[in-house]
């Protein structure tokens, strides 16, 4: 009986305890500490992860640095539920059209006197403005980083094409590539792809969403966005061999494969299919001169409006060491951070650090294509819409050849419904 | 004989001029019985403090929850203003709630039946089967029970898998049939097919296991009794062995009942690997989906409240009947 009240008590008061640490987290910081950073992915290159480390921890003696990878898969909810708790991460990376969900949120800590030193006017404007709020600095752009048609220049070669000039062109050369090559991809688009989709309405005169004085309203029932999508439907019907409903992770499986001849991926997808024999997810290093790559072309010729994929940082509001997370954000905006993402071909969170991304031919389509990127809708109701579903179950239904006036309705009133609800 | 023993104060004991009456007897009886009474109460206090922490404590929040304008911005601690019953009005006038309600109970049908049917029979088997094999049989279904939901439904997805699955391989060059690229997830009743294989798989063992454990008690005279007056197998598994085990089938049942209605790990994980979610979203998923997916949580804290109560009621009649074996 009284060991048993006893350890009845030990328990309530540990929980007592572990409420009052857990409540007292921000008050006072302390001069060293251990800071957690979380990246999203592998696109951040091990050299800049390095970087960061050794420099955050030979700059602030006695204070450590961890980077901690997460997938960007349910990014949402992971951040969602960490940022609100008390063992918050103290940096984290953000895809740039989920920004907006946490600055309205109050997630992130104001960083309007900072954004002088990070960089100013030089930050990509683009990212900042996905990374402000009300007129206030959250979070710091990144990297940037466009989706490039990547090829293998023998099967184009042999189908005797060249590089598509316009849309149309693209499309027709993915079709004459999957008909000459049975069984193989001439575009390889997984259904759960919608990011490549937006080009195609773009270029045909469409929008995803647009803000009227009403509120936001979703778009792909207008007449452009209908024509872009019947596109994609032919794309995905006849020029691509990949699953219906898979998503678009491992694009260097089919291309090492021989069954994918042509894809539209984000730049790094370069190294991915360049990766090492013995990486944890082999490449094909020896395709490297065989690997060609150009920026989508536009309906009427040029680079076709992509979506500009990239990454925001902010500072967690609830980070336990706010002045060393601003220590460390400062490093990952410096130069000698930011030129190994232009060296290892993403586009930097600085206008003038573009030409790190060197000469070659990644580095042309990088420009070309980066120059007409756009995003998708400011709203900080965006983030939801993705992290529904709504997007990937409805070009799953299109590349199933669904009928696509139809669905679009139907997608339309959802979307309306997040962005406006 | 210890001094406490009724014989020692029977009436006509003597206590200076007085007869000691055996009802003071039973008021000292009376002081010493919340003492006894007090310790089994005592002994719940552990599991109940970590219930009511654990189960309890997020009740309540999800409650209250369901009857606040819940946000994003509200975890991040937006004030969150008390909406009544409008969370509740949203869900249930929501024709893609009840669709969802009906998949669930619909997919939960499949998935118990088929497997207290598969269950019982393998427990059947191993119960007949020697020694050995026995002992085969018990390490494969301990295999299959020990591996986590997650695991399995992700090597489960490689096997049914578009482009390099072993069983779209196997059907197009064993059997002749053109299975080349067929996805497997992409239509909702296939979708349910690989779903439902995957949830039986990871379900039988424990019914296995537990009806065997019943198997063991049913007593082998009155079965062979039973089979020289002529019973059949089939007779005696529906006369003897069934009225033997009814309580284990029913606690099994109702249990099984439970876990398919609100399964979520497998559901969830094939959704990422293909198919279309508003086609095959169940309970549990759905709630997953409406309050960390949109960030609408006091929607979805109305849709776990639902589902709570639904499970709960199921739960009540499973107590229920329990005690009602007990008290036969």
């Amino acid at each position: 009986m009284r060991k048993l009240s006893i350890a009845a008590l030990g328990v309530v008061a540990a929980l007592a305890l572990a409420s009052c640490s857990a409540g007292d987290g921000g008050s006072g910081e302390s001069a060293t500490g251990d800071l957690r950073v979380w990246l999203v992915g592998t696109d951040t290159p091990q050299e800049a992860r390095d970087y960061l480390i050794d420099t955050f921890e030979s700059e602030n003696p006695g204070s450590t640095l961890t980077i901690e990878e997460q997938a960007w898969g349910g990014l949402v909810d992971l951040l969602t539920t960490n940022l609100s708790g008390s063992d918050s991460p103290d940096l984290v990376e953000v895809g740039n059209t989920q920004a907006a969900a946490f600055t309205s949120a109050g997630a992130f800590l104001d960083l309007t006197a900072d954004y002088d030193a990070l960089g100013g006017d030089d930050l990509l404007p683009g990212f900042v403005e996905a990374g402000s709020y009300d007129g206030k600095f959250y979070a710091a752009p990144l990297y940037s980083g466009s989706r490039l048609v990547f090829y293998k220049k023998d099967a184009l070669a042999a189908a005797g094409l060249s590089v598509p000039t316009t849309l149309d062109e693209y499309v027709s050369n993915g079709e004459a590539l999957a008909e000459a090559n049975p069984g193989a991809s001439g575009i390889w688009w997984p259904g759960q792809d919608w990011y490549n989709a937006l080009p195609f309405i773009w270029e045909n005169g469409g929008e995803v969403a647009t803000f009227e004085s009403s509120g936001w309203k979703s778009q792909f029932s207008s007449p452009g966005s209908i024509a872009g999508l019947k596109q994609v439907q032919d794309v995905m019907t006849n020029a691509s061999r990949a699953p219906k409903d898979a998503n678009e992770t491992n694009p260097q499986v089919g291309y090492c494969e021989g069954t994918t001849l042509q894809l539209s991926a984000p730049s790094w997808v370069k190294w991915s299919i360049l990766a090492p024999l013995d990486a944890e997810t082999p490449g094909c290093p020896d395709e490297e001169a065989n690997l060609g790559v150009y920026a989508m072309p536009g309906k009427d010729g040029g680079a076709a409006q992509v979506f500009a994929g990239g990454s925001n940082i902010a500072v967690s509001a609830k980070s336990a060491h706010p002045e060393l997370a601003k220590k460390a954000l400062a490093i990952i905006l410096s130069d000698g951070f930011q030129e190994i993402y232009g060296a290892n071909g993403l586009v930097p969170a600085k206008l003038s650090l573009a030409d790190t991304l060197g000469t070659d031919e990644v580095a042309a389509a990088i420009s070309e294509a980066a120059g007409a990127a756009r995003l998708t809708p400011p709203s900080p109701k965006w983030a939801d819409v993705e992290a529904s579903g709504a997007l990937t179950d409805f070009f799953v239904q299109i590349a199933q050849g669904g009928d696509v006036a139809s669905l679009a309705k139907d997608l339309d009133a959802k979307i309306d419904s997040i962005l406006n609800g | 004989m210890s001094p406490n023993t009724s014989l020692d104060v029977a009436p006509g004991d003597v206590d200076g001029d007085r007869l000691v009456a055996p009802s003071q007897r039973g008021s000292q009886r009376a002081v010493k019985k919340p003492r006894a009474q007090f310790t089994p109460y005592s002994l719940l206090v552990p599991a109940t403090a970590v219930l009511a922490a654990v189960v309890g404590w997020p009740l309540i929040q999800l409650v209250i929850m369901s009857f606040q304008e819940f946000g994003r911005a509200q975890v991040f601690g937006a004030p969150s203003p008390f909406i009544g019953f409008d969370n509740y009005v949203e869900v249930l006038t929501d024709q893609a709630f009840w669709l969802v309600m009906f998949r669930s109970f619909a997919f939960a049908a499949v998935c118990v039946v088929s497997t207290m049917v598969m269950g019982t029979l393998i427990a059947l088997l191993m119960n007949a089967l020697g020694k050995v094999m026995r002992l085969v049989l018990s390490i494969g279904l301990l295999l299959a029970w020990a591996m986590p939901a997650l695991t399995a439904t992700i090597v489960w997805g490689w096997m049914f898998d578009t482009g390099y699955g072993v069983v779209n391989y196997v059907l197009t060059r064993w059997f002749g049939l053109d299975y080349i690229g067929h996805s497997w997830l992409i239509e909702p009743l296939s979708f349910f097919f690989v779903a439902a294989l995957i949830v039986i798989w990871g379900a039988i063992p424990f019914v296995v296991f537990t009806v065997y454990a019943g198997l063991t008690q049913v007593p082998d005279e009155v079965l062979e009794a039973s089979q020289l007056d002529g019973a059949g197998p089939v007779q005696r598994f529906r006369l003897i062995i069934f009225p033997y085990l009814r309580s284990i089938f029913l606690v099994v049942f109702i249990l099984q009942i439970i876990w398919d209605l609100r399964v979520f790990t497998q559901i969830f994980a094939l959704q990422g690997i293909g198919g279309i979610k508003e086609q095959t979203s169940t309970l549990g998923v759905y709630i997953y989906q409406n309050s960390l997916g949109t960030g609408e949580y006091g929607t979805g804290g109305a849709i776990a409240v639902i589902t709570v109560i639904v499970i709960t009621a199921i739960s009540f009649y499973y107590v229920r009947q329990s005690i009602k074996e007990e008290e036969l």
